[in-house]
């Protein structure tokens, strides 16, 4: 229960008392305490910065050094070093986790004794909750505005990190904090997870969430429950699985603080959420991966939607996919009736803005390395031309002939069959994508580092795997069963032999954390650039160690041509609604273009977005 | 005043912190913060909006500063508080005259956000109107700072004794407590308090 201020004799000025504590959470299971290497108590050596300390050790081992600070500002340090002052056994250190009086960094001494200096450039964070915009009463206002910075109220809850957050996710979870409806759309790779984490914990922590539901994609359920373990490891977390019995079980029980649910499950369970039981009641529910509820009229947004719970966040990259209708959908899940589909782009950017945030790599990651953009546009082989120009002149002339009969779908079924041929000929299996593509892959090899290809069909994988023997390729998509995707990450991690992955749009688009790879390689281009993007991020996040180079493979003079130029059109949409200094475009992938891209007419009866 | 502060309730594990903000429109905004040792706020107060007429422009002359800071908002913020902090904490030199007419510690809190008299030195507006306040009066003009843990303080040369009083107050929790932090705090209440909630 958060305190009450209470207005009192507004005409001679305005006060505001607290009153009441706020209520303290307890939970069944333990903390496990943190672990600080095996170091024995004498072994935590406790360094002023810049001064010059002895260190002796019976034998080299990891050593826990901290730095004594003052303040009441979370600290953190970067570039920690140890040096001996002889010049011998330079320390390597890095930055651990941190209290309000402690910066710790594990040290691990190169030889048994020495003395030395510990230096470090101490960067502090103050991030303070602000109000949303839909906070009306004054006393509530000033109930945020008089709150010590996040960082205390972290602190004073001893609620830790494995890592020391950057200062843009303290400003996320401030963000997310307080609002009743929010939609962080961070770009892949800064860190949603992590926010959104630490924003539950403290919410949880301070009484204010009890029943917190998180719903993501299936493939995603386990990779959450690694993440809560992570960064809130003293959260009781549950999964809903097994059978229908266990699950009823599981939706009720009480005392936990987060339950974990996928989509599809809440689809099937829907009347068992129906149910009024008080467990079922829940204080915030978080949609990961929510552009699955842009089609609000989906069986997926309506179970969603059903869920009672008087908070809702969403969590996405990509809130705008083809058209403001996206934004609408995931915005019936949050706020029911605040955008509608008629709203132009923006006054809907406008509109929303209070409740979205939304940081690219470029704006807060000052330091990531960067990513380059290579388009190999390649012409067709001998082979694949004769059969490209074959099937879209056969094909155009069946869509003419259909007359009346023409739909979107059979449009659909020769831009697909075209863009098959783009990557492998039918009948003789020459590709002019691969030949690209294996020299590429020769030069990351030799250079001992790993390549993501993407693909939106699985043949074409399948196909790709036999033909790029050599670079011992590794497969994830809809074909590698679920317990099996682990251990596959694992191995392409672990593998230094192993120099590429071959992946699914579908499969691997989202969630995956591929920051070890270097190249990533997009065989054939998906419907839609955020997909793209989202799969590029899979690469490009925090924890890359070097630049990453994508390279687009595009057939000049092919459908892959046309379609890469709507797409830069859609692009261009994302950034009308959230930014206010893009010019407004063309809104979306429309049916009319879809038909044009064969110089068709499209039906007159509709021109919906595809 | 001793006796109305006497009164209160003892709330030893407070801290109070006390500003005033400048608006060119509306004048001079007090408001006055306090804090339990954790930095978690206990109460908040602030003034409507005053300015000084002309005849307290000449009767004050350069001591006018002191006068609205010290007496107008600081007192009345003060007193009109339940809790009776450790010690008040201002990051206004003209803030300290507050010391004459409260039985408290008062610290000034020097560092990069801190107002001294120099700062506001020249001119405040007010609806056109200009008073001058003068510097060289100003009460803090030749204090001599002092330090406590990461903080830099000084207190009114009226109340030197002051000094010991804040250091061993102060000392436990010097270490932990960033004495300049609060008053942002303060700053975006009167922000809000002036809009009226939204």
């Amino acid at each position: 229960m958060k305190p009450v201020f209470q207005a009192i004799d507004p005409s001679e000025g305005l006060s505001w008392r607290a009153s009441g504590p706020p209520e303290v959470s307890s939970f069944d299971v333990c903390p496990a305490p943190p672990t600080v290497h095996s170091a024995s108590a004498e072994e935590l050596l406790y360094l002023p910065v810049d001064t010059a300390c002895p260190l002796e050790l019976a034998s080299p081992r990891p050593v826990v050094v901290k730095v004594p600070l003052g303040g009441t500002c979370r600290p953190r340090v970067r570039s920690f070093s140890f040096l001996n002052l002889d010049g011998t056994g330079i320390a390597s250190g890095t930055h651990g986790p941190t209290s309000c009086a402690t910066v710790s960094a594990s040290v691990e001494l190169g030889g048994n004794s020495g003395t030395g200096i510990a230096s470090g450039t101490l960067v502090t964070t103050s991030t303070r909750i602000r109000p949303p915009e839909d906070v009306i009463k004054l006393e509530d206002r000033l109930n945020y505005v008089l709150q010590p910075s996040l960082e205390v109220l972290l602190t004073e809850r001893a609620l830790r990190f494995p890592h020391q957050p950057f200062a843009f996710q303290y400003q996320g979870v401030a963000f997310l904090y307080p609002r009743q409806a929010a939609i962080l759309a961070d770009e892949m790779g800064l860190g949603k997870t992590m926010q959104s984490i630490t924003a539950i914990r403290l919410l949880v922590h301070r009484a204010e969430v009890r029943r917190a539901l998180l719903v993501c994609p299936k493939p995603l359920v386990t990779n959450w429950q690694r993440e809560f373990a992570l960064w809130a490891p003293e959260l009781p977390v549950t999964a809903i699985e097994g059978n229908q019995a266990k699950r009823a079980w599981q939706w009720e029980l009480p005392d936990v603080p987060v339950k974990i649910a996928n989509y599809e499950l809440l689809h099937r369970d829907r009347a068992l959420l129906d149910r009024d039981h008080p467990a079922l009641d829940f204080d915030l529910v978080v949609l990961d991966e929510s552009q699955r509820i842009k089609n609000r009229h989906s069986a997926t947004s309506q179970a969603v939607r059903s869920l009672r719970s008087r908070r809702r966040w969403a969590l996405t990259g990509t809130p705008v996919e083809n058209s403001t209708e996206d934004l609408v959908g995931i915005f019936e899940f949050l706020a029911p009736g605040f955008l509608s589909p008629d709203m132009r782009p923006r006054r809907m950017g406008r509109t929303v803005a209070d409740h979205v945030l939304r940081r690219t790599k470029e704006q807060v990651l000052v330091d990531l390395p960067p990513k380059l953009f290579r388009d190999a546009e390649l012409s067709l082989s001998p082979e694949q031309a004769d059969a490209y120009q074959l099937a879209e002149g056969e094909g155009v002339v069946r869509l003419n002939q259909l007359g009346q009969e023409l739909s979107i779908q059979h449009v659909f079924e020769l831009v697909l069959r075209l863009k098959q041929i783009c990557n492998f000929d039918p009948a003789t299996q020459a590709s002019a994508k691969l030949e690209r593509l294996e020299a590429d892959l020769e030069e990351v090899a030799d250079s001992g580092r790993k390549a993501i290809v993407f693909s939106q069909w699985v043949q074409t994988l399948e196909q790709l795997r036999d033909r790029l023997g050599r670079f011992r390729p590794l497969e994830y998509h809809g074909r590698v069963p679920t317990a099996r995707r682990d251990a596959v990450l694992a191995q392409f991690r672990d593998d230094p032999s192993c120099h590429v992955l071959l992946i699914s749009y579908g499969a691997g688009s989202v969630g995956l954390n591929l920051q070890f790879a270097s190249y990533v390689f997009l065989f054939d281009r998906w419907w839609n650039p955020a997909v793209e993007d989202q799969a590029i991020n899979r690469v490009h996040r925090i924890g890359s160690s070097g630049p990453v180079t994508v390279t687009r493979f595009l057939m000049l003079d092919t459908i892959e041509e046309r379609i890469a130029r709507i797409l830069e059109e859609k692009r261009e949409l994302f950034d009308t609604i959230f930014s206010d200094t893009a010019s407004q475009r063309k809104l979306s992938l429309t049916q009319d273009e879809i038909f044009s891209l064969f110089d068709l007419k499209s039906p007159p009866e509709s021109a919906k977005a595809a | 005043m001793a006796s109305h502060e006497q009164q209160k309730a003892a709330t030893a594990s407070t801290l109070g912190f006390v500003t005033v903000v400048e608006d060119a429109e509306d004048g001079l905004f007090g408001g006055y913060l306090v804090l339990n040792l954790a930095g978690r706020p206990v109460e908040f107060h602030c003034t409507a909006p005053i300015r000084p007429n002309r005849a307290q422009e000449i009767l004050y002359g350069p001591t006018l500063q002191p006068y609205l800071f010290g007496e107008q908002i600081g007192r009345t913020l003060i007193e009109k508080a339940t809790a009776r902090p450790l010690v008040v904490c201002t990051d206004h030199a003209s803030m300290l005259a507050v010391r004459d007419v409260i039985d408290l510690p008062v610290a000034l809190v020097l560092g990069d956000q801190n107002k001294t008299e120099s700062d506001l030195s020249g001119t405040i507006n007010s609806s056109g109107r200009q008073w001058r306040i003068d510097a060289a009066h100003g009460p803090e003009a030749q204090q001599p700072h002092f330090e406590l843990g990461r903080n830099r303080l000084a207190v009114s040369p009226s109340a030197a004794t002051d000094r010991q009083t804040i250091l061993d107050r102060l000392g436990p929790v010097a270490g932990s407590f960033d004495l300049a932090e609060p008053f942002g705090r303060i700053r975006e209440a009167i922000d809000e308090a002036r809009r009226g909630g939204r």
